[in-house]
């Protein structure tokens, strides 16, 4: 320990702490603009300095580690010079237009400036000016205010994994940028606009919207993946006009990713749906009374039941549901007699549900993710599906430890990870020789991927395995979860879930699974799961936030039967699907609208509020459950508060363990179809910004749909040229094709979560493809 | 895009350094690729930084900040001129004024012959003779209007130069 001593007051640190770290711990404020506790020292701006006793110049806090008996003066005459100097020559540059800069009232540079700064300035001459840079849909630059704290750029390197940002040139030239032009790609793009300390880097969508003092800031939770960020919703009105991250160290640190940032924008796409709608006997759509939507609903609902029963209903609900509205959703159904209640629309194979955990749970907690020297991931691609689960395995890679991915595609991570890539369809097979190879690891000289992988795993204490999304929506999910946990146990590992959606683990808890009760109590009688539900003529469904066709990996299925059903009741935020089958659409109340609670992918249970009123007349959607389910004359529906659904949740969940068993006893699994073999597989998942209703609406946010093919299998399939003619059992469709070798031979990428790709079979399903001509504009945007 | 040779030249400089620090034959192998090409075209830059596994904006970081690079095609004789503190008390505007109105070019320009380049350095060093400048590996010091017109007579009139 060091004994210093910072403006009178002594302090003991440990060595290596910098002057910086230290003045923090006593609360002394230090001015400072390029130093971030989160990234690497570039003390390149100088703002920091201070007078170290016997130190021939001022020196800078952010990157002087303190010695034993140093005495610093935040505030002595010497130090305010150096400071007010520095602020001088900042400023030189700097336009001073805080009037129509969108960082001003929260700008560091500003505040440093107003607190720190001598009014006066020597400098009379022309400012320079820098041209600004296009970097995309999200980021808007106004250059000339950046003061080159560069950390933007570190961010980029040390973080997000952009490597096209940098500072070019020298001294007055000196200009950040990323010198070809080009948009920077990066699903943690957003952060850097948080750690411009000025106004250079602002958000494009926010540009002119309010000024930040006028903002009405409220908790809340990212509804888009399981991290469960906890964000800033701020808003204006009746309208949200930005989301920032809020500080957890636990959770999301101090990110975002642009996903949780951007999607508010979807929030006033043109299909919301602000009124009850009817759809009268020649199929046109009438805005009618809450009161008339639930007479239609209560007489639609009783005639399946009369005539068809119970059994032929059933109910689909989003996993971005609240824990209050999952529940109140089971007890619906099951309160009408139909066992059929799920969440999963991107499983299709549900043979292994009697094996499934409590809830998918981490197992852990995501700061210690951090620490684990060997992480296998099980097709999962974090960086898309939980971004900033991601962030903590790239940190566990900085800290020394490994990541090893295995999946259908080598995938695009911003940080190194071995990628153990399955031959067209041969995933099964892939995890079945990683098995295999554990028998004999140690005679086993050869180095294959697979053998050393096994060795890695068998010679590592407690390797960890991570269960990605991508797993279950494979139509051999059961069987694949049965060798990752013969392996976890070959390899004496752990098992970790990353759970699928932002409340996964809720749904779980809350019985939103045809098999289990609240709490994960085992029923008698189990009902159908979703995927099933789309061949069993089923003739009435009440969807909840979900959009079946996109949101589920037999879309075109899905939506034929919904067609064909007697009765569909959609509780939804968007009308544009919903009016291809539905009967009645009641509006319901969207993200940073309404309030509830989240399980996150740790099992942390986190409360989020409305931010803003509700548009037109949408209502909370455990409001529309709890009506239904009182006018339907169903026991248990007489809330009237949140916090009384919220009270009985956790009742019936009861408390639930953070560490559970990830798996229960195997059920024998019957054996389903092989993937055939010979024929093009198609592949594909939701990209990270088109997995739900409202990210699939964020403008900002679109990404052109575009088919990826390895080079090689194009031109064995004869295709040239920018645009390839798709077609399966189920549908055709011409799309704009990228020639990528990440893809293996044998197989085509297409995304799911667009409509135009619904059509198609699921992934892993034969396909063909042709020959197209160029394609309608829109669809080659970029 | 570079000769087998240069190739060579980088790969024994990328040698020198330990493996997870390719950054630092970056100088050196940019040096090479002027060397041989002239010019640091932007796919020339891209291309280095490809052969030593960096993002290509590292390359651009550095290929933009010495003077040393030329990202443009540049004059048989390059004049680089210091203009850092001590050259600028000591008249280094002067000076540049002096080469930009006797040659008819601006700061970065090349005369339509080709033969000479006009630049602004900065400090090279030499700052006890200033105002000085730097031409092929020579410095000239001490400099004088009287002193540059000889300099350029010289040049014109196809003296050898050391580049
Ligand atoms: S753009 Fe902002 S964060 Fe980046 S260097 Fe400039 S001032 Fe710093
Ligand atoms: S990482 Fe997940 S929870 Fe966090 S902001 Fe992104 S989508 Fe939302
Ligand atoms: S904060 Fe210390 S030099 Fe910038
Ligand atoms: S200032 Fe010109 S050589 Fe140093």
């Amino acid at each position: 320990m060091l004994h210093i001593e910072i403006d009178g007051q002594q302090v003991e640190v440990a060595a290596g702490t910098t002057i910086m770290e230290a003045a923090e711990s006593l609360g002394i404020y230090i001015p400072f603009f390029c130093y971030h506790p989160k990234l690497s020292v570039a003390a390149n701006c100088r703002m920091c300095l201070v007078d170290v006793e016997k130190a021939p110049k001022p020196l800078p806090a952010c990157a002087t580690p303190v010695s034993d008996g140093m005495k610093i003066a935040t505030a002595s005459r010497k130090a305010k010079m150096a400071q007010q100097g520095v602020l001088e020559f900042l400023l030189i540059n700097h336009p001073l237009d805080c009037p129509i800069c969108d960082q001003g009232g929260e700008c560091p540079l500003q505040d440093i400036t107003m607190g720190f700064a001598n009014p006066h300035s020597h400098y009379n001459e022309e400012k320079r000016v820098v041209e600004d840079k296009d970097i995309g849909p999200l980021i808007t630059t106004e250059m000339t205010r950046c003061i080159q704290c560069t950390r933007c750029v570190r961010f980029g390197q040390e973080i997000g994994g952009i490597k096209e940002l940098g500072a070019t040139g020298r001294g007055e030239h000196m200009a950040i940028g990323t010198y070809v032009a080009k948009a920077v790609k990066s699903e943690l793009s957003g952060n850097m606009i948080d750690l411009c300390p000025v106004g250079a880097l602002t958000s494009k969508p926010f540009r002119y919207k309010a000024r930040s003092w006028e903002l009405k800031h409220t908790p809340g939770i990212c509804p888009h993946c399981s991290t469960g960020c906890n964000t800033d919703v701020q808003s204006l009105g009746k309208e949200v006009l930005r989301v920032l991250p809020r500080n957890n160290e636990a959770v999301n640190e101090q990110w975002i990713c642009d996903k949780g940032r951007y999607a508010y924008t979807g929030l006033n796409a043109p299909d919301r749906v602000t009124k009850p709608l009817l759809r009268d006997s020649q199929g046109k759509w009438t805005e009618v009374s809450w009161a008339e939507a639930l007479e239609a609903t209560l007489a639609g609902l009783e005639k399946v039941l009369a005539r068809h029963g119970a059994d032929k209903l059933a109910g689909l609900i989003s996993g971005q549901s609240s824990n209050e509205e999952l529940f109140l959703f089971q007890a619906l159904l099951r309160g009408l007699g139909s066992p059929h209640v799920d969440h999963r629309l991107h499983q299709q194979d549900f043979r292994a549900d009697a094996a499934m955990p409590l809830y998918p749970a981490l197992n852990m907690s995501l700061e210690e993710l951090e620490r684990e020297p060997l992480i296998v991931l099980c097709h999962g691609f974090t960086r898309h599906q939980q971004p900033l689960t991601n962030h903590r395995l790239h940190k566990a890679v900085l800290n020394g430890g490994k990541v090893v991915s295995i999946d259908s595609m080598r995938q695009d991570f911003n940080f190194p990870v071995t990628q153990m890539v399955a031959g067209a369809g041969e995933d099964l097979a892939l995890y079945q020789q990683l098995a295999g190879h554990f028998a004999h690891v140690h005679e086993e000289k050869q180095s294959d991927g697979l053998v050393d992988l096994a060795r890695e795993m068998a010679a590592a204490d407690n390797p960890l395995i991570l269960i990605g999304s991508a797993l279950l929506h494979h139509p051999q999910a059961a069987d694949l979860l049965a060798q990752v946990e013969s392996i976890a146990e070959l390899a004496g590992g752990r098992i970790g879930w990353l759970a699928d959606e932002s409340n996964s683990a809720g749904a779980w808890l809350s019985g939103c699974v045809p098999q289990r009760a609240p709490g994960g109590h085992l029923l008698a009688e189990p009902g159908l799961p979703a995927g099933a539900c789309w061949n069993a003529e089923m003739q009435g469904f009440i969807l909840f936030g979900v959009e079946p066709g996109v949101d589920s990996l037999a879309g075109a299925q899905a939506v034929q039967r919904l067609r064909d059903a007697e009765f569909v009741l959609s509780i939804s935020h968007f009308g544009n699907e919903a009016r291809q089958y539905a009967d009645v659409i009641l509006p319901m109340a969207a993200f940073a609208e309404g309030s509830g609670s989240y399980v996150n992918n740790e099992g942390r249970c986190q409360s989020f509020r409305a931010a803003v009123k509700l548009p037109g007349e949408a209502r909370p959607g455990w409001k529309i459950l709890r009506v239904l389910g009182d006018s339907l004359k169903l026991p248990d529906f007489q809330y009237n508060e949140l916090s009384e659904v919220s009270a009985a949740w956790h009742h019936a969940v009861g408390d639930y363990g953070m560490d559970i068993p990830p798996f229960h006893a195997f059920p024998a699994l019957e054996a389903v179809q092989p993937i055939p073999a010979g024929a093009l597989l198609r592949l594909g998942d939701w990209p990270i910004y088109q997995g739900d209703p409202l990210v699939r609406r964020a403008k900002p946010l679109s990404t052109p749909l575009v088919a990826r093919m390895h080079p090689d299998q194009a031109r064995q399939s004869g295709i040239q040229g920018e645009a390839v003619e798709v077609s399966s059992a189920s549908g055709k469709v011409t799309l704009a094709l990228d020639l990528d070798t990440h893809i293996p031979l044998g197989c085509i990428w297409i995304p799911l979560g667009y409509p135009e790709t619904s059509g198609l079979a699921a992934p892993y399903l034969p396909c063909s493809v042709a020959m197209a001509a160029l394609l309608p504009e829109t669809q080659r945007a970029s | 895009m570079l000769s087998e040779k240069s190739l060579k030249a980088i790969a024994f400089e990328r040698s020198k350094y330990p493996q997870e620090e390719s950054r630092s034959a970056l100088l050196a192998a940019l040096r090479i690729a002027q060397e041989e090409q002239g010019y640091l075209r932007d796919e020339l830059i891209e291309y280095v930084a490809e052969i030593l596994g960096l993002p290509a904006i590292q390359a651009f970081e550095v290929a933009t900040f010495y003077t040393m690079y030329d990202l443009k095609p540049v004059g048989r004789h390059k004049l680089c001129v210091c203009g850092s503190v001590s050259c600028f008390l000591n008249g280094s505007d002067r000076i540049i004024g002096h080469l930009s109105r006797t040659l008819g070019i601006g700061l970065g320009e090349t005369t339509a012959d080709g033969l000479f380049t006009l630049q602004e350095v900065e400090c090279l060093g030499a700052c006890k003779d200033a105002p000085m400048m730097q031409l092929g590996d020579r410095y000239y010091e001490n400099l004088t209007p009287e002193s540059l017109d000889a300099l350029i007579a010289q040049l014109r009139g196809g003296s050898e130069d050391v580049r």
